[in-house]
């Protein structure tokens, strides 16, 4: 047995059904890291430690008496703080909802509990899933456990952080111009937004009603694919919930790619935001390791990133405003720098300009869909650069727009961010797979080829 | 934008409190809309916006 804390959910998962491992054992392994490691890395806002301990008492007394849950029972789970947890506090990341207690668990909770996950805490954000990394809030920035003076991406920043340094192997992030994809890509790990629609937002406090998804974040391909499975599906009671059925997302898991066609979208790191050279030799060898395994690679030409970006920013602002308005007239100081400038921006957006950047989308949504036509798949660049260091500013307001995951919450196509190798600086490099509308299987199927391949799964932070 | 018409602007959004305690950030939030706004292509005169009209199913 490996060292428990960096189990995957599947093995921890099968480790304690087999009574290998105790459901206690593991949480208490889990929060001595967490106490050792967390001080430096800031992933946590609350960590429910009472509570994960009964509840791991109360999964192994099930587990011993032959009742198992479901096929997370006894795996700890960390969740983003703007994730509601029933007797917790929902806090943003921010001083405006300090006190918000949550009465209810979020649909994506309710069902990670039902399949006997246990919430081991709240995770650090960017400050409404916007504005950071800030210094100017209630709870430090999370770090980047591959080197604590670099930012851990964001705004999942806490559950990407947590999940790389084995404080927890599975995380919720959410997701409305990159903020799982991003995490995942700074500290190496395995992000998805899914298709828009596919799961639930109820009991997730909103940025961008049409740009919001949730997404797992974990250390390998199999356990993204078994914690959608467990997260998706249609809820009448979310208006932008998709009545579809729920995949066998792990089904091609191991099928190779082999006939599969690959679209590379070379252009948005190399014309439009061109990315550093070790990105863009990471991002080559990828695919020509999936082409030497059986894929058809062939460019494939998309809008811009840069209008793709606006087109993005301005849907998100104007929404986001009808959000944080009232608290934004009445106490603009309780909001750190960074989101006050970018939510005010929704107040300086017109009717037109949003009503614009929403035709523009459609026909956005059409050229990739025309892509789809000719590729299973598209392989493009998730950011252009390592992470930053935390604390340079101008650097991080530089680098944090040098990406190409807002395509795809313009679009609503399922994206998934992974490690594509480290920098001589020792910092994860990243790729980005993208399918078509309720295609994660097919995601997942060249994530998996490419984690094989270059053992992604095995790469871990040095932090100790 | 010039900071006559931020200022308009800000006021009509209800922006008082933040204009005399960061009026900075409110110029910044100004100037990063008007920017963002003018990157995006004019669009086919018969494109609709996404997501598309649809009645709800209890009309």
């Amino acid at each position: 047995m490996s060292e428990l804390h960096w189990l995957s959910v599947t093995k921890a998962a099968e480790a304690i059904a087999a009574k290998e491992v105790s459901p206690v054992e593991l949480m208490q392994a889990l929060l001595s890291r967490v106490e050792k490691l967390d001080p430096r890395l800031n992933a946590f806002i609350r960590v429910d430690g009472d509570q994960a301990m009964a509840s791991a008492q109360a999964a192994e007394t099930e587990i011993m008496a032959g009742h198992r849950r479901g096929p997370l029972h006894g795996v700890p789970v960390g969740i983003k703080d703007i994730i509601d947890v029933a007797g917790l506090p929902t806090t943003c990341h921010s001083k405006v909802l300090q006190d918000n207690m949550a009465t209810d668990d979020a649909v994506c909770v309710n069902k990670l509990r039902g399949a006997g996950a246990i919430v081991i805490g709240k995770l650090s954000t960017h400050e409404f899933a916007i504005g950071g990394p800030s210094f100017d809030l209630p709870w430090p920035p999370a770090r980047n456990p591959w080197n604590p003076n670099h930012h851990p991406g964001g705004s999942s920043s806490g559950s990407g952080s947590g999940v790389a340094a084995g404080l927890f192997p599975m995380a919720l992030g959410t997701d409305t111009g990159g903020s799982v994809r991003n995490p995942a890509s700074c500290c190496g790990i395995v992000g998805l937004k899914p298709t828009y629609g596919l799961v639930s937002r109820r009991g997730v406090f909103p940025l961008s009603f049409t740009l919001d998804h949730i997404g797992p974040m974990t250390r390998t391909v199999s356990d993204n694919a078994l914690m959608l499975e467990t997260i998706a599906g249609h809820d009448p009671l979310d208006p932008g919930s998709a009545p579809s059925r729920i995949g066998h997302y792990g089904a091609a898991l191991e099928r190779g790619v082999k006939g599969l066609r690959i679209g590379f979208v070379r252009h948005f790191h190399e014309v439009d935001t061109p990315a550093t050279p070790e990105v863009t030799a990471a991002l080559q060898h990828v695919a020509l390791t999936l082409q030497m395994a059986g894929a058809e690679v062939r460019d494939v030409t998309l809008p811009t990133l840069g209008e793709f970006g606006a087109v993005n920013r301005v849907i998100l602002q104007s929404e986001a405003w009808s959000i944080h308005s009232k608290w934004l007239r009445e106490r603009p100081g309780d909001y750190a720098l960074f989101s006050r400038r970018r939510l005010m921006a929704g107040a300086f957006m017109s009717s037109g300009d949003y009503v614009l950047a929403q035709r523009r989308r459609r026909e956005m949504i059409a050229a990739v869909e025309d892509a789809f036509r000719e590729v299973d798949v598209l392989l493009c660049a998730s950011s252009m650069d390592p992470a930053c260091r935390i604390d340079d500013t101008p650097e991080v307001e530089r680098t944090y727009p040098r990406q190409a995951r807002t395509p795809f919450n313009t679009t609503g196509h399922p994206a998934l961010a992974m490690m594509s190798g480290l920098s001589s600086g020792g910092l994860p490099l990243s790729v980005q797979f993208v399918g078509r509308y309720f295609d994660e299987a097919t995601v997942y199927q060249v994530a998996r080829a490419w984690e094989q391949a270059a053992g992604t799964d095995k790469k871990h932070p040095p932090i100790v | 934008m010039d900071k006559e018409i931020i200022e308009m602007l800000a006021r009509r959004a209800g922006l008082q409190k933040a204009l005399a305690e960061f009026p900075e950030d409110v110029a910044a939030a100004a100037n990063q809309a008007g920017d963002v706004a003018a990157k995006i292509k004019p669009v086919d005169p018969r494109a609709e916006p996404w997501p598309p009209m649809r009645a709800g199913e209890e009309l």
